[in-house]
């Protein structure tokens, strides 16, 4: 009987604790994971959000001259990893938790790019941002002051390798 | 990796405890053992031939006191034509991870049955036979366990041979019914789900039923068997799969995570920063906390008594927005990868933190007070549910089940990971073998978690909380354990090429305990059921494992309508009369 | 004239207001949950949605789909013979005996849709409710009939006058206290509602009832639920003797808030026991019933 009284004491003794949620806003924390974004004045599609996440929602792709960044959040984790590694901090959780929607398409987020062409064989092959930033990353500045883009970012990967391979075998060719 | 070499001539006093279990075995088995591994001190990998594996599983559950953990079946056969069939051993006393692996040859896929010496062994070699294909010869009862019922006959889902979104038609096929005693024959049947209010997840009791008394009981459960061992096979790398892990539990998912980062580290015999580690057990035992609070609140709600079920949540809710002010979510986590975790703790955290557990230890302390006086609720808990000792050892059970029934152990302290060799503390173990003595280790592991936290902010070493693995080299073996809320949780991970495992293996809790549900029915009251069930906090999705939406096979899947529903629920009612 | 006022309050407060009284049960349970809970309308909402929900059609017999009807129809009929404020709507000789009679058709109605359903859980959950009727039922009949004794009538309005004349006596307070233990059962509250126990036998009897059939059964239990209370206040709290008819029903009112609340309290801190259990201790509430009824006998 005892213990009953106990019970009911615990109870009455507590506040309503229980939200009007759905009626009032409910801010998350500011570390909160939520619905992931890219901002597209940012991204340079380096790709490196893909190959991390780990449903695999975010997909690049091409046709002609642009570079598609696609994600589509349906899926997502939350594990905010496409953020953690994005080097230009393109890819941001905001703390929306409200996701829910009629329609599909609002899950997907589109950063279209412009890509620039292999200088030898003429296919897009990296976006011009990805050029700029890699540019500005591993070219002294000298180089970067004369404006001119160094061979090995100006051709695409087959086309460097085939080059690669000639001028070492030239190379071999003249001892 | 080294090879631990015994030889006679060691003084025994200089040899560590696994070199002498590993001399014991050579002595005994000379012939049969084809090599061992001592990686780690306290982990034993030893190869031995299938023929002598009864002998080997007797002296290694009866002489030396091993628990079985769960058994691992890899299909090795793209590499050198072999089936691996393993059974991992706990032996908790010396805190050592024993596995014994036997090589089973393509064309005779066959291994001596162990489940006539451990009782636990049944599931485990089921599971085996259904994965992988290898049959185990003298099985007192082998029935399908994990697959779909539907599922084709020769397809085994965990052989390379088999991708992984590898979808079989659908088929009409009743699940296959154990054989019953002639006094079960007789009694009432009782369905219980596999949808039941009290059952949050799908799983299917049948209950034999004189009047109200259970006189024994069938399960079939692993409806929601999602596959997710199999996505190591190209699906996700290393660095992926800790956030599948854990979605393995919808509670106790970080210990899932860490688990197998764990096993990884082993495996790749990395370093893990010190804070990293504090911070990982630091989180395990706010899991454990909320996950026991939550597991007062369902306990009681089996009984009817929803107040206590929502005082405990709203005592608990603090700590679901304290680590989600942490970590960036209220239930996953998604701090662990190998090497570390991904987020630091500030000052105002831990500050937090012990303003939280102070809260919590204030209030649930009154809770409990209150509820281990309460006459009625001991009407309904004392006695029921009883799990004797001998019988916990058989099934290998563990955690809260197995400690109520006198089985002392417990992964933080035989097999101290993380920050625990640094840390005090004593494991509940109650001798009721009942639900009463399982509530009551319950909430004094609560307190004691409280007490852990304490001690570990205390503590908290600086420095850096991620040490990057690297590359890791295949072939190597990990086992990861931690002390899930549920009990022991256990991560295997042999590595492979791809940054990706070549097997990855979940053993959580609830799949020991859930084989001595049976036992626990016998001669209790339909009335207890839930209760009962309840008891040992199950997590069928544990059990069962991680779903997989296969994009590419979007459109094939069938849809079933509000009609078509309906109608299958009227023939299914129609059936039970 | 009087008692046709009265009998249509009777019938409107069974009906109209019962929903109310379980909103605002509600509120008291969300209370001692801390809950902010449901608006105390929220049970004419959810009895209006079953309405219109469709119906499964759980089982096609004519049992199973007249029972809930009569199980309305007989609580409508209890609500005519209870009194209010001190006044009989439907008095005449022997009534109390009928009043109990009827009583007892709402759970029997209740089991016999259960056995027409066909459940396996149903068929759990009417042995359940049928051990208990078996429990319960005397208790409530001893304890009216202790006061029909010392009233030497079976009219329900001598019997409820006679304790506001001659004071309580201690049979009257012990069969009062028997009443109040089997209220809980009656009414199918925690710690007694086996039968129904959802987490164990999924609502019993209820489980293959939908739409419109399980509107009425639920409206049904929430009226009978007001209708017995009801008889509680009037039979042993009939204080204050007021003049006035209307204040005299204000205050039943009253009463009947007060000790519904009180039974939600009960049901709120307590487990829900086993039926071997319970019908282990409602043994013990009928010999307490029957010690009530023997010293109304020998005239205490
Ligand atoms: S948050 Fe995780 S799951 Fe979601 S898009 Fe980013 S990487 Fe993918
Ligand atoms: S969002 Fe960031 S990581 Fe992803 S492609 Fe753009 S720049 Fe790269």
């Amino acid at each position: 009987m005892i213990s009953k009284i106990k019970e009911a004491l615990i109870c009455l003794r507590a506040p309503r604790v229980t939200f009007r949620y759905p009626l009032e806003p409910m801010p998350a924390p500011a570390r909160f994971r939520g619905r992931p974004t890219i901002d597209g004045a940012k991204c340079i599609g380096c790709g490196a959000c893909a190959a991390v996440c780990p449903p695999r929602l975010i997909d690049i792709h091409g046709e002609g001259t642009t570079r598609t960044v696609e994600l589509n959040f349906s899926r997502c984790t939350y594990c905010a990893r496409c953020q953690e590694v994005c080097p230009v901090g393109a890819m941001q959780c905001t703390t929306d938790f409200e996701t829910a929607t009629n329609d599909r398409a609002n899950y997907s987020v589109k950063v279209e790019l412009a890509a620039v062409a292999c200088q030898s064989c003429g296919t897009p092959f990296i976006t011009q941002r990805m050029q700029q930033k890699l540019m500005a990353e591993f070219q002294p500045a000298w180089m970067q002051q004369r404006n001119e883009l160094p061979e090995w970012l100006s051709l695409c990967q087959s086309c460097r390798v085939e080059k690669t391979g000639m001028t070492m075998g030239r190379n071999i060719k003249n001892g | 990796m080294t090879t631990a070499q015994v030889t006679m001539t060691t003084a025994p006093e200089t040899l560590t405890k696994a070199q002498k279990i590993l001399q014991g075995i050579q002595e005994k088995f000379g012939v049969a053992l084809i090599s061992a591994e001592n990686p780690r001190p306290d982990r034993l990998f030893l190869k031995v031939r299938r023929e002598e594996i009864r002998p080997i599983t007797d002296y290694v559950f009866n002489t030396l006191k091993g628990r079985m953990v769960m058994s691992i079946g890899t299909d090795k056969t793209p590499v050198d034509g072999h089936y691996e069939v393993s059974y991992l051993y706990a032996l908790d006393a010396e805190g050592i991870a024993l596995n014994l692996k036997e090589l089973v040859p393509e064309n005779d896929p066959v291994v001596p049955s162990v489940a006539g010496i451990v009782t636990y062994a049944n599931w485990n070699e089921r599971e085996v036979y259904d994965l992988l294909g290898v049959k185990a010869e003298g099985h007192p009862d082998p029935r399908r366990l994990v697959l779909a019922d539907d599922w084709p006959d020769d397809v085994f889902p965990l052989r390379k041979s088999v991708p992984y979104n590898f979808k079989p038609p659908v088929r009409d096929v009743k699940p296959p019914m154990r054989e019953l005693t002639e006094r079960e024959k007789k009694s009432t049947i009782v369905n219980v789900g596999p949808f039941f209010p009290t059952l949050e997840e799908a799983a299917s009791f049948r209950l034999f039923v004189e009047g109200e008394r259970i006189i024994g009981a069938d399960y079939r459960g692993f409806f929601a068997h999602r596959g997710i061992e199999k996505l190591t096979d190209n699906v996700l790398d290393y660095n992926q799969i800790p956030f599948m892990a854990e979605r393995i539990c919808g509670i106790c998912g970080f210990v899932h995570s860490a688990c197998y980062c764990m096993a990884v580290e082993h495996a790749a015999e990395a370093e893990v920063p010190p804070r990293a580690q504090y911070i990982r057990a630091v989180m395990m035992e706010l899991e454990r906390i909320h996950s026991h609070l939550l597991w007062l609140g369902l306990a009681a709600h089996y009984l009817g008594f929803d107040t206590v079920l929502m005082q405990s949540w709203r005592i608990r809710e603090p700590i679901m927005w304290l680590v989600e002010a942490i970590t960036g979510n209220r239930k996953t986590y998604g701090l662990n990868l190998p090497g570390g975790v991904r987020r630091d703790f500030t000052n105002e955290h831990c500050d937090k933190i012990l303003e939280v557990i102070a809260k919590i230890e204030k209030e649930a302390g009154e809770l409990v007070a209150a509820a281990a006086e309460d006459h009625t609720l001991k009407m309904r808990l004392v006695d029921v549910g009883r799990l004797t000792p001998e019988d916990a050892r058989l099934l290998c059970c563990v955690g809260p089940t197995a400690r109520a029934s006198g089985v002392n152990i417990d992964a933080r302290k035989d097999f101290p990971y993380c920050a625990f060799p640094d840390l005090k503390f004593k494991p509940a173990v109650q001798h009721t073998n009942d639900i009463w003595g399982r509530l009551l280790v319950r909430a004094e592991e609560t307190f004691t978690s409280i007490d852990l936290v304490r001690q570990m902010l205390a503590r908290l070493p600086e420095g850096e909380i991620m040490a990057p693995v690297g590359n890791i080299p295949p072939w190597r073996e990990g086992v990861g354990v931690a002390e899930a809320p549920r009990g022991e949780c256990v991560h295997y991970v042999e590595t492979g090429h791809d940054n990706r495992p070549y097997r990855w293996r979940v053993r959580a809790a609830t799949y020991p305990q859930l084989q001595a549900v049976p036992y626990m029915l016998e001669g209790m009251h339909v009335a207890d059921f839930p209760i009962i069930v309840g008891s040992i906090d199950p997590c069928f999705s544990c059990t069962e494992r991680l779903i997989t939406v296969d994009r590419g096979n979007a459109n094939k899947l069938r849809i079933y309508e509000k009609k078509d529903l309906l109608a299958m629920s009227r023939r299914r009612t129609q059936e039970l009369r | 004239m009087r008692s046709v006022l009265v009998g249509i309050f009777n019938l409107l407060f069974a009906l109209a207001a019962a929903p109310l009284l379980d909103g605002i049960l509600r509120q008291v349970k969300a209370r001692l949950h801390s809950r902010r809970g449901p608006s105390i309308f929220q049970t004419y909402l959810d009895l209006g949605k079953l309405m219109v929900k469709d119906d499964q059609a759980g089982a096609n017999n004519t049992i199973f789909s007249l029972t809930p009807i009569v199980c309305f129809a007989s609580v409508l009929l209890a609500a005519l013979f209870i009194p209010m404020g001190g006044v009989v709507p439907l008095g005449f000789a022997g009534d109390t005996l009928v009043l109990m009679y009827i009583l007892t058709m709402g759970p029997l109605c209740v089991c016999l849709g259960g056995m027409a359903s066909g459940s396996p859980y149903a068929y759990v959950g009417v042995s359940r409710e049928i051990m208990t009727l078996m429990v319960v039922e005397p208790v409530m009949v001893m304890s009216l009939i202790a006061s029909a004794v010392k009233a030497h009538s079976l009219m329900l309005v001598d019997c409820i006058r006679q304790p506001l004349g001659a004071g309580p006596s201690l049979s009257f307070i012990i069969c009062g206290v028997a009443f109040f233990l089997a209220l809980q059962p009656e009414v199918a509250k925690v710690p007694f509602d086996q039968a129904e126990a959802e987490q164990e036998i999924m609502e019993g009897p209820l489980v293959e009832y939908s739409g419109r059939k399980l509107a009425m059964l639920k409206w049904s239990f929430y009226s009978k639920q007001i209708v017995l209370i009801t008889l509680f206040t009037e039979w042993f709290l009939p204080w204050p003797a007021l003049e006035s008819l209307p204040l005299r029903m204000a205050c039943t009112v009253l009463k009947v808030l007060v000790v519904a609340a009180l039974v939600e309290v009960i049901a709120q801190v307590f487990p829900r026991l086993k039926i071997n259990q319970s019908m282990r201790y409602f043994v013990s509430v009928n010999a307490f019933a029957l010690s009530g009824l023997m010293l109304a006998v020998i005239g205490l």
